[in-house]
């Protein structure tokens, strides 16, 4: 007997496959949002060929200057163009608003897997850690590891917001991975030898990524949000690093002058970005549990 | 090179129910599986069937008792670390639950070329993907699934990727928990000459557990009927289908049905009463070749 005679198939057929039906283009999807943030994101990545005047000069002769021509949003007490400073400050949150995310993000992933896929004692040590951490306010525990690395600059600002808010995505991806290590092929690929990295990568992410998308886009808008309240309270960035949080940071001193502009516009930008990012985050969320359920 | 491929000595698996409550899954079972033979289980639901092949496969850890493959104990941990690599690539296990048994995100393709990838084996014929388009032609399935996932295809289609998948490594040991239960009848045999295709070919040995007796007549070379977590009979499959000596063995090959109506009214079916079952005895060769777990006293 051939290979072929043993293997005729009964009644098996090559089946034809129609074109699919052109799907319909999902209403929720919130394209304001997204078009703002693709464009907020954008402007301030070519922050260089927007900006009117150099944001760090400090132009002495026109402090606190109302909105112009010259100065579209105006200037803040130190003499800056806000215009200017909100294209280039905007680099630096959206930085540590994605860094800081990725760190966590990281660090949530692997914790969560390893106290899921461990034997029951670890994964209650692992994770009684984590109440206790999550116990402590955030932003204590931001200026204490910020105190600990000495003068914050946008990169050890983006780590310390990173370490401190990987908790929560950790105990939904621990939850994950413990229903999920029950399915036969995670076991299958125990078996054949797949490591714990293998199994991640393959069987585990890209089936708990859809539960954590939102929680991470959720993050992002986390660190922007801690990372203007440490500059706003004199802990985060120091005044000459340009961010929002820094910008706003001025805000004190602009109350007392009736300078609105130097609070309300970077403000402005701050709330829009995090609506847009929620907005996102939101779509996230819903498109998730009205995923089809592949069966 | 020794004959014997996998011994199982006096293995005993429990279950923890609650704090005093014990089931033993699996009760001092012992029989040994040669190179290239395919060795049945049969058994009801519930019996230990799967539970002894998951220890087998290392995934339960037994309580006591030894499984020694080609002289490797691997219920000791240090000989099973030593030979990991070459015990995960020569043993290879298909799933009862076929759904369960693919990861529903990954292509066909991954899924059968997983083992290969996760061994960085070079595939023999150029690409992995080449590769599991070769195992699925194997199995019956042409190229056109390769970019499927499980969950585009029907049930039985996947219980031939699952298959597909374990025979990709060319084991040694092949452990197939129940491989054929959700098939159709077409297919079922076309599996089953696959099997014995493959230890035609390339000498498998294939630890094959069933409930379909008739199949298991057909392929087995030797057939272990569990009950209740013990083997309470072991003999060539022709002997013990000829002539079962255990009550329940009687009544478990009494139940097969016959394809001729007019005998299978006359069919008496044969009761077993559990009741008269006890653990206690011992497996002892009564016949040649031919196991029964019985009372010493009998003697």
């Amino acid at each position: 007997m051939t290979d072929e005679e043993l293997f005729t198939v009964v009644g098996i057929l090559p089946q034809e496959e129609a074109a699919p039906p052109p799907q319909k283009r999902r209403r929720e999807l919130p394209i304001i949002s997204m078009v703002l943030l693709a464009a907020i994101t954008f402007l301030c990545l070519f922050a260089e060929l927007v900006m009117t005047k150099d944001p760090t000069y400090l132009d002495l002769a026109n402090f606190s200057h109302a909105p112009s021509r010259e100065f579209l949003f105006g200037t803040d007490t130190l003499g800056r163009d806000i215009f200017s400073c909100i294209w280039y400050g905007g680099r630096i949150s959206l930085f540590i608003g994605f860094v800081s995310t990725a760190v966590s993000t990281v660090i949530a992933v692997v914790y969560g897997s390893v106290s899921g896929m461990a034997p029951q004692w670890l994964d209650s040590l692992l994770m009684r850690l984590t109440e206790v951490m999550l116990s402590i306010p955030e932003l204590l525990l931001i200026i204490f590891i910020q105190a600990i690395l000495g003068p914050a600059n946008v990169l050890s600002i983006s780590l310390v917001i990173g370490l401190t808010s990987w908790l929560s995505i950790a105990k939904v991806v621990r939850t994950e991975v413990r229903q999920l290590r029950q399915a036969e092929y995670v076991v299958a690929s125990h078996v054949m030898g797949g490591g714990f990295f293998h199994v991640l990568r393959r069987h585990l992410a890209p089936n708990f990524v859809a539960s954590i998308m939102f929680m991470v886009v959720m993050n992002i808008r986390g660190a922007i949000v801690a990372e203007s309240t440490l500059s706003f309270m004199g802990m985060g960035l120091p005044l000459e690093v340009i961010s929002w949080g820094s910008m706003l940071s001025l805000a004190e001193k602009a109350l007392t002058t009736k300078a609105w502009w130097i609070v309300v516009i970077p403000g402005a930008f701050l709330v829009c970005l995090l609506m847009c990012v929620t907005n996102v985050g939101n779509y996230f969320r819903k498109s998730i549990s009205r995923k089809e359920s592949h069966l | 090179m020794a004959d014997t491929l996998l011994e199982v000595r006096n293995l005993c698996h429990q279950f923890k129910l609650g704090r005093k409550a014990v089931i033993r899954a699996v009760d001092h079972v012992s029989f040994d599986l040669k190179r290239g033979e395919i060795f049945g289980l049969v058994g009801e639901s519930g019996s230990g069937k799967s539970t002894l092949a998951r220890c087998i496969m290392n995934i339960c850890k037994p309580q006591s008792g030894q499984i020694l493959y080609d002289g490797i104990d691997t219920t000791d941990r240090q000989a099973f670390r030593k030979n990991k690599t070459r015990l995960q690539q020569e043993r290879q296990l298909i799933f009862q639950d076929s759904a369960s048994a693919l990861n529903q995100r990954m292509k066909l393709c991954d899924i059968v070329s997983e083992p290969m990838s996760i061994h960085h084996i070079k595939p023999k014929r150029g690409s992995l993907r080449e590769e599991a388009a070769f195992q699925l032609h194997y199995v019956g399935m042409d190229r056109s699934y390769l970019d499927k996932y499980p969950s585009e295809i029907s049930g039985g289609q996947r219980q031939r990727v699952a298959i597909a998948r374990a025979v990709s490594m060319e084991p040694k040991l092949l452990v197939a928990d129940e491989p054929i239960a959700s098939l159709d009848v077409s297919i079922q045999a076309q599996i089953i000459n696959l099997f014995k295709h493959l230890r035609a070919e390339h000498n498998f040995s294939i630890l094959f557990i069933a409930h379909d007796l008739a199949m298991v007549e057909y392929l087995c070379d030797r057939v272990g009927v569990m009950y209740r977590g013990s083997l309470v009979e072991m003999a060539p499959a022709k002997e013990l289908f000829a002539n079962p000596l255990h009550p329940y063995t009687k009544a478990l090959l009494s139940a097969i049905p016959l394809p001729d109506p007019i005998l299978e009214r006359k069919r008496r079916r044969i009761d077993f009463d559990a009741l008269e079952f006890s653990r206690e005895g011992t497996f002892t060769e009564v016949l040649p070749g031919h196991f029964l777990l019985q009372k010493e006293a009998a003697e």
